[in-house]
């Protein structure tokens, strides 16, 4: 005979979840620019097994947030595009990034040999 | 004279500082996504691994001692299981998660870049807010992802994108750079476009805590099955399996 699954006790205490979002909200009163959080209007409905359109899914997500954090960036009057000519150091250093070009290079080449 | 004088008006900010740290015994795929995140986050300060796993209710104390008011903790069981907590200290709440899919920015498949310390923009689909636990989630993570600006190691320019999704029940972490310039037209009219930097993972919510590291459930998982429990079950078909062809 199956065994009977055992039933998890669900637990969602929407009320205690809200008092406590109310604890720690921060002030409404804080300008954008201090957080920086963007939502997207819209929910994500794929198959989270189609690699491809989850991706694109998500990327389309990211660019709404982007393009949007763009313009009120603008509207606080917030530097947003980096100057070209300011140079910092880098999350990835120099060499990690050659090997990724150096990457990109010999898979491009493997598939014009193979073409 | 003890007449009130006229404090000036203090502008509210978004002050946070979260303290990063693990458990023993973690991986080197978890490691480097822990060193992932304390790269891209000026504001986190990173400790040495808790040595007990029983006893969470030091972290609070440990974030206090390092003037922290979030603490992101990532506990690994037998040597392949990641959980992360992400918790405000003192007072909670924390949130217990299940992390899978990791990659990191070591991979050489994610090309983006960008500058150390830069302030990321933050996003979250409009899921998050259809669920109380997902407004409280999103509040927690915008404590703990989002850069305050008065970071000090923090940039002043915006470079990149930390978006979170809520699909299937699970939130999908993605980092892209932010490119506005076509690198085909450098004169052309700006035009916007992403590549992932990296680091990805997928988190399972499992538990929901009143306080920090501690207190009452107040929201649990029902779709939660722990990894061990997953791998026990493939065990148990695979020994089924060899039971009835030896019969």
């Amino acid at each position: 005979e199956d065994a009977v699954p055992k039933q998890k006790v669900e637990i969602d205490n929407k009320i205690a979840l809200a008092r406590i979002r109310e604890t720690i909200k921060l002030d409404p009163s804080i300008p954008w620019t201090d957080t920086l959080v963007v939502s997207y209007p819209e929910t994500i409905d794929v198959d989270v097994d189609d690699d491809l359109n989850r991706e694109l899914a998500i990327y389309k997500q990211a660019l709404h947030g982007a393009q949007l954090a763009k313009t009120l960036a603008a509207k606080h009057s917030f530097p947003f595009t980096r100057p070209s000519d300011y140079f910092a150091e880098m999350v990835k250093s120099d060499t990690h990034m050659e090997r990724i070009r150096q990457r990109l290079l010999d898979e491009g080449a493997s598939i014009k040999r193979s073409e | 004279d003890d007449a009130p004088t006229d404090a000036p008006v203090l502008k509210k900010r978004n002050k946070q500082r979260v303290l990063l740290l693990s458990s023993r015994g973690i991986t080197h795929r978890m490691r480097h996504l822990m060193s992932d995140i304390e790269v891209l986050l000026p504001h986190v300060k990173k400790d040495s691994k808790l040595d007990s796993k029983n006893h969470l209710h030091l972290l609070p104390e440990l974030a206090d001692l390092n003037n922290c008011n979030n603490a992101l903790y990532f506990e690994a069981r037998r040597h392949e299981d990641l959980y992360m907590w992400a918790a405000k200290t003192p007072n909670g709440p924390s949130i217990k998660m299940h992390v899978q899919n990791v990659h990191t920015m070591d991979e050489l498949k994610m090309t983006g870049n960008c500058l150390k310390g830069s302030r990321g923009l933050l996003s979250f689909d409009k899921a998050f807010e259809q669920t109380e636990w997902g407004k409280l989630t999103k509040e927690v993570f915008t404590h703990i992802f989002g850069v305050p600006p008065q970071a000090r190691k923090a940039k002043p320019f915006i470079d990149h994108i930390l978006t979170f999704s809520l699909i299937d029940e699970k939130i999908w972490f993605r980092n892209y750079q932010i490119i506005e310039k076509d690198p085909l037209q450098p004169n052309g009219p700006p035009q916007t476009s992403l590549v992932e930097i990296g680091p990805r993972f997928v988190l399972t919510p499992i538990r929901i805590f009143e306080g920090a590291f501690s207190g009452t459930t107040v929201y649990s998982n029902p779709e939660f099955v722990s990894p061990a429990a997953v791998r026990s079950a493939l065990r148990r078909e695979k020994g089924d399996k060899y039971g009835s062809r030896k019969d």
